[in-house]
Formats: C-alpha cells, structure tokens, sequence
C-alpha cells in the first residue's frame, strides 16, 4: 500500500481508449494516481505490478467478462472494485456485486458521481478513519451511545432499526444490496424477504427524512439495494 | 345459429309403384262393393268412379293414374253398365257413355299427376332454396375461413345426413383436408380428391369417374379454377337421383369456394397494407432516427468548436448546452435499447417487493434536470400496499410517464403522482397527471404505439416512450390507460397486480 503522503492509485480497465483517457482526466484532476488496462489479463496484471488502491472495472471487456477478472482478483486480493456497467444489466451488476465488487455505476455518468464512489470505497478501505459519530444533514448517528439525532432532538428508533441503520453507516456513500442486508439483519433465511426491507426502509425515512417520499439519504438502487447518500459533493 | 328445417330425403323417389298399383285397386274395389248395395243409377256410379279416379291421382304417380282410369272403367262397364257382369254395351248411349268417361278419367288423371309432380318439383327447389340460403347465412356469420369452413361442414352434415370433408389448398400448396371436416379420408379418398383437385371434374360415388369410392367428390371451382374439393359421405342407402340434388350440392361447394376466394383475396389485401404500413413506418423511423440523433450530435460538435476559441464569457452556456445535448442523446438510446428489448422478447421481470414511494424517488432522480421546470406533487395513501413488480422496469414507465408529462405541458406546469388500491381491491394503481393540453379521446388508443408523436411540431423524441411504459407494463402482468385528468390535462394509470405479502417481524 502507498504512504499517506503519496497519492491514491487507481487502475481503470476499459476497453475504450477514450473512456480511459477522459477518466484519466477527471481522476488526475481529484488527485489520484491513473494506471491503465484495455483487456482482463492486462488489468490482473498490473494489479500485480502496481498495487492500486482501488480498481475501476469495466464488465464488457475483449478477452473476459469483468466478472471473470473480478472473480480471480478475488482470490488473492481485496482491493476495492468499483463496477462499470450499463442499463438492462441488473443481472450482472447483482453478479459482480455478489461476486465481490464493492459498488457499481451505471454508463453514462457524471464525473461528480464517480468521485464521491471512489472516495467511499478508499474510505472502507482504511479502517482506522472509522468514525464514532456519523452526521449528513441534520442527522447525527452517535455509532458508540447508539443515539440517533435529528436537528439535536432524539429520534427513537427500535433495534432493528438502528441496526439496519447503523449498516446503512458503516457503508455510507457505497451500495448494499437487499441480500446483503437482509443476511446481515435476518440471517441467511431472510435473504429473499425484501418486504422487511421495504416496510423498514419506510420507517427510517419517515424517522430522519425531511420529505420521506423524496429522500435525500435514503436512496433506493431500483432491483439492486439501497445506498445511504453522505457525501453531498 | 338457425338450423334447416329438415334435412333432404335421399331414399329412392316416393312410395314403391307396387303399393300404388294396389291402392287404385283397393279402391276401385271399394267403391264398385259400395256402387252394388247403393240404390243408384249407374249413371250416378260414373261419376263416383270420376271422383275417386281424380282423388287417387293426387296420391300416386303417372303409371298408376293410367291404370285407375283403366280399371275404374272396365269396373263400371263390368258390373254396372247393363248387361251386368259382362264387358258387353248393348247401348249405343252407353257405348258413347263409357267412351267419353275413359278420355275423362285419362286426362283429369293425368293433369292432376302432372299438378303434382310439379308441386314436388317446387318443393325440392324451395328446400335447397332455403338450404343454400342457410348455408350462405351462416358463413357469412363466420369471421374467418376456419369458422366459414365449419359452418359449411355442420349445415351439408344435417342437411344431406351425411359426413361432409373440406380439402383446401394449404400454405404448402398441397391439398390438406380442413380439420373441421367430418368425414375421415382415407389414402384412396385423398387420391380421389387430388384428381378432383387436378381435373376440376367430380368424381367418386354416383359419377362416372371413380364410382367405387364411398364419397362424392365435388371440386370447389371460382372462375375455371379449383381452389378445393368437396367430399359428401352420404348414407349406405342413399342414391342419388334427381338433378336438384346434385344442383344443391355443387351450389354447397359452389359457395365455400367464395368464401374462400373472398378468403384468400382479404389475405393479400391485408399483407398489401402491412408492407405499406411497415414501409410507411421505416421511413418515419429513418427520419426522426436521423433527426434525433443529429441534432443532439451538431450541437456537441458545434459547442466543443465554440468552446475551443472561447474567451471565457461564453463557457458556462456552452457546457449547458452540452449537458442538455448528452442528456437528450442518453435517453433517446436509452429508449431505442429498451424498444430492442421488448420487441425481441429479451424483457425477463424480475419481480420483487416494490414500495411506489422508491420508484417515483428513483425516477425522479434519474430524470434530474428534466423535471427542474415542472413541480412534482405526490399523493400516497399512508398504508400504500407494497406490489411485486420488476422494479428497474417500473423506475423506466414512471421516468417516461413523468417525462412526457414534462415534455407535453408548458414550463412551470405541475406534475401530481397518485397511487393506491384499485377499487377491486386486486390491483394497485399509480397515476401521472398533468395539466397540460390533454389527449383528444380519439388519440388515446394511438398514444402508447410506437413512433407516435403528439402533434408534428413538437420534438418530443422518437415517439417511444408511451410505447416502452405499455410494453414494459404488460410484462409486469398489468395494464396502462390513457384519459383525461379531471380538471384539464392528461392522465396516465398504471395497473399492476395486488397480492399480499408475509408478515414483517417486528424486531
């Protein structure tokens, strides 16, 4: 791993010479170290070579799926991989999810977008920044007292509730998906009752959102999970 | 459907000519036995005989007729005209007498006969009359040729109380019999048929050609040509005498063949106007394709050149219209990818718990700028249910919903989502609303076809967001309809199907 001076190293593989470039681009520009891969092999490669502190993935490459590469780079490394895919790929974004990925995005997107996923996976990535107490609006989740406050006034939550929340933190900016969540909370069994999701996901926003029917925070990826949105940049 | 009164009588003609022969004399017997106890003049007992002479040629045939006045009058002269029993006249009167009631009871036998004959004759052509009219009524009844062939079949079964068989020419060009036929065919049915089919001459039972086989074979001829063959089973007994018969039979076969010319004729008309119509709609689609596409292209290429030699002032417009440029053109892939999908059949639900709070929020975030002009109001019951429904999928109907509603109405114009419980109870609703110009009633079947665009002026894309949501939505298993927003504007339902979920463990 680099030195905290030294600055963060990405590796973008994609099969599109411009796409990497302009990628390039936006991460030199937000202080990251940019490597370069066009194919599967080259990318498992390099991350042999330069030890990036995060991967971008591209799941349509030439010589294999992105889900391949996330598969064998998962076999030997734990570098945090954010996955590149398109609509009508739900399927696959759950797969390399499943497979390992820690978040995904969705072509086209904003640079904006990109960034704020970046700096939540580096975030992960280093557990010592873990912080005791989490705030994003107007909402202070005190991790250690386990209080949650709304404005400075205390909002009530019921264990299950806090519990969903307090994973919602601890990943904070990064997708969980419902399986995920549900094995975390219900235990494996749970792993297909995504109404829990739905009916506690309904409480919490009406708990903490200001407008529960337009979240702020409590974003919901349609057939994918739920993201806890934090970082307003 | 009305059926034939009765069916047509194929037995040999009329009662046997013995049984005839017999009841003239069995008459004639009777009244002689009654003239001999009656005190009457044989000049009276002739005119008896007259009577019963003329009463019993209203029963019987010509031969018989002959023979009543025959007999009548060698009864008459035998035991009445004196001397009694003997054929002798002493008479000249009575000589002249007995003459004059031969050529009577004759001609008055044999016109009655003749009044007859020609009723029977009116009567078998008002029964095929009414037959044909039967048959033609309930083909035309039928709305395609499968139904039409069917009737055709029922009404020669009860009519001629026979097994009828239809053979067409099928899409292969071979002779196929119709699988509404009741009568089976065999190998040498089929034989016989195909050289029916080939010759465009009956054949089979009761013609010259091929009379060994069990079925009559009657080509189905339209201008010169065979467009099929008829087949009748009629009944062991059956044979087939007068020419009403056959004239029926081949008027049956006659107007299947219409039916199926009329058939074959509404085929090519209706493949004419597809090809017209698919053309008409590749042009439409190459245009606005080229336009849409191009559009968003020149003005990226025409703002990264202006970008290029700008000085600063500029730059914050230019990189909007980029923006509105590349926005454009994601959504319009977008919509032409989800088109491919649907009409290739490549859209697999994946059905799960939805809450319509989740799907309008993650619509709307994905339309971002696009709403900016429009305030969005949204009015859910506080127990909405939750309903399976694919949600990738619905975020796309609703983003299309709420962006034709944006697309359609003036700037600043409002926006309402409502959802609930359809009054039945089975189903959840979702509505977008707006208050813009509505849906004329008249347009609202066209508005969810593909390509269809509101007005000709308007660049509301390439026309397919209506038809994505409706395409999207019937893969969901539910339904969408298009009416008018009480109070202006238009209106947009969802229907998805309801079904209750497991209970939620409270902690």
């Amino acid at each position: 791993m680099n030195g905290d001076t030294a600055k963060p190293r990405v590796l973008v593989v994609d099969d599109e010479t411009q796409i990497r470039r302009l990628l390039s681009f936006t991460l030199e520009d937000a202080g990251y170290e940019v490597r370069q891969a066009g194919t599967g092999q080259a990318g498992l490669a390099e991350v042999v070579h330069s030890h990036p502190d995060a991967i971008i993935l591209d799941l349509g490459l030439p010589d294999m799926t992105g889900i391949e590469v996330l598969k064998r780079l998962r076999e030997w490394s734990a570098t945090p991989v954010l996955i590149l895919s398109v609509f009508g790929q739900e399927g696959s974004k759950i797969a390399g999810l499943d497979a390992g990925a820690d978040d995904y995005l969705t072509k086209p997107f904003a640079g904006g977008e990109l960034l704020a996923r970046l700096r939540a996976l580096l975030r992960r990535a280093k557990p010592a920044e873990v912080a005791s107490t989490v705030e994003f609006g107007s909402i202070k989740v005190d991790l250690e007292r386990r209080r949650v406050t709304k404005g400075g006034e205390v909002v009530k939550l019921t264990a299950k509730e806090y519990a969903f929340l307090r994973l919602l933190v601890a990943h904070r900016d990064r997708v969980l998906t419902h399986r995920q969540i549900l094995n975390d909370l219900w235990g494996p069994k749970a792993e297909r009752q995504t109404h829990y999701l739905r009916v506690f996901m309904m409480r919490l926003r009406r708990k903490l959102e200001d407008e529960p029917d337009a979240p702020k925070y409590f974003q919901t990826e349609s057939g994918i999970g739920y993201r806890l949105v934090c970082d307003g940049s | 459907m009305s059926r034939p009164s009765s069916g047509i009588d194929w037995s040999p003609r009329g009662s046997s000519p013995l049984r005839e022969y017999l009841e003239v004399l069995a008459v004639i017997a009777v009244v002689t036995a009654a003239g001999s106890f009656a005190p009457l003049t044989y000049h009276a007992l002739g005119h008896i005989y007259l009577l019963a002479v003329i009463a019993l040629c209203l029963r019987v045939g010509r031969g018989p007729a002959l023979f009543a006045a025959v007999v009548s009058a060698v009864a008459w002269n035998f035991v009445f005209i004196p001397p009694h029993l003997s054929f002798t006249v002493l008479d000249f009167d009575d000589a002249l007498l007995l003459g004059i009631y031969f050529v009577v009871a004759l001609t008055a036998g044999q016109l009655t006969a003749r009044i007859r004959a020609q009723q029977r004759a009116e009567h078998r052509r008002e029964q095929r009359a009414t037959a044909l009219f039967h048959l033609t009524r309930a083909m035309a009844g039928a709305r395609t040729l499968d139904e039409a062939v069917g009737a055709a079949v029922r009404q020669a079964d009860e009519l001629f109380h026979a097994r009828t068989a239809v053979l067409l020419v099928g899409a292969s060009g071979e002779l196929t019999p119709h699988p509404a036929g009741s009568f089976p065919l065999d190998e040498a049915e089929l034989t016989v048929a195909a050289s029916v089919w080939r010759t465009g001459r009956e054949a089979g039972r009761f013609t010259g050609e091929r009379p060994g086989a069990t079925g009559l074979h009657l080509p189905m001829l339209r201008a010169g040509v065979c467009l099929g063959v008829l087949v009748v089973g009629l009944p062991g007994e059956a044979v087939l005498t007068t020419v009403e018969q056959r004239e029926l039979l081949e008027g049956f076969a006659a107007q299947i063949a219409l039916q199926v010319e009329r058939e074959q004729l509404r085929v090519a008309s209706e493949r004419e106007k597809l090809l017209a119509e698919s053309d008409r709609l590749h042009r439409t689609l190459l245009d606005s394709v080229s336009h849409e596409l191009r559009t968003p292209l020149a003005v990226l290429r025409s703002a990264t050149e202006n970008l290029a030699r700008d000085d600063g002032a500029r730059r914050p417009h230019l990189m909007a219209e980029i923006r509105t440029a590349t926005s454009r053109l994601d959504h319009l892939v977008g919509n032409l990818l989800d088109q491919t999908r649907l009409e290739s059949g490549a859209i697999k639900p994946q059905l799960d718990w939805c809450d319509v709070r989740d799907l309008i929020a993650a619509a709307r975030r994905g339309l971002g700028e696009a709403l900016a002009a429009h305030p969005l109001k949204t009015e859910f019951p506080l127990e909405m249910p939750l309903f399976m429904a694919d949600a990738a999928l619905m975020e796309h109907v609703l983003s299309n919903l709420l962006l034709n509603g944006a697309l359609h109405t003036p700037e600043g114009s409002p926006l309402t989502v409502t959802a609930g419980l359809a009054g039945d109870g089975g189903r959840v609703f979702i509505t977008v609303a707006d208050r813009g110009p509505g849906i004329p009633p008249a347009m609202r079947g066209q508005v969810f076809q593909k390509f269809h665009r509101a007005g000709a002026t308007r660049t509301g894309g390439l026309g397919l967001g209506l038809s994505i949501v409706r395409g999207f939505v019937l893969a969901q298993g539910g339904e969408v309809v298009a009416d008018d927003n009480p109070g202006g504007g238009a209106r947009f339902t969802v229907y998805l199907p309801h079904a209750l979920h497991g209970s939620v463990p409270n902690e």
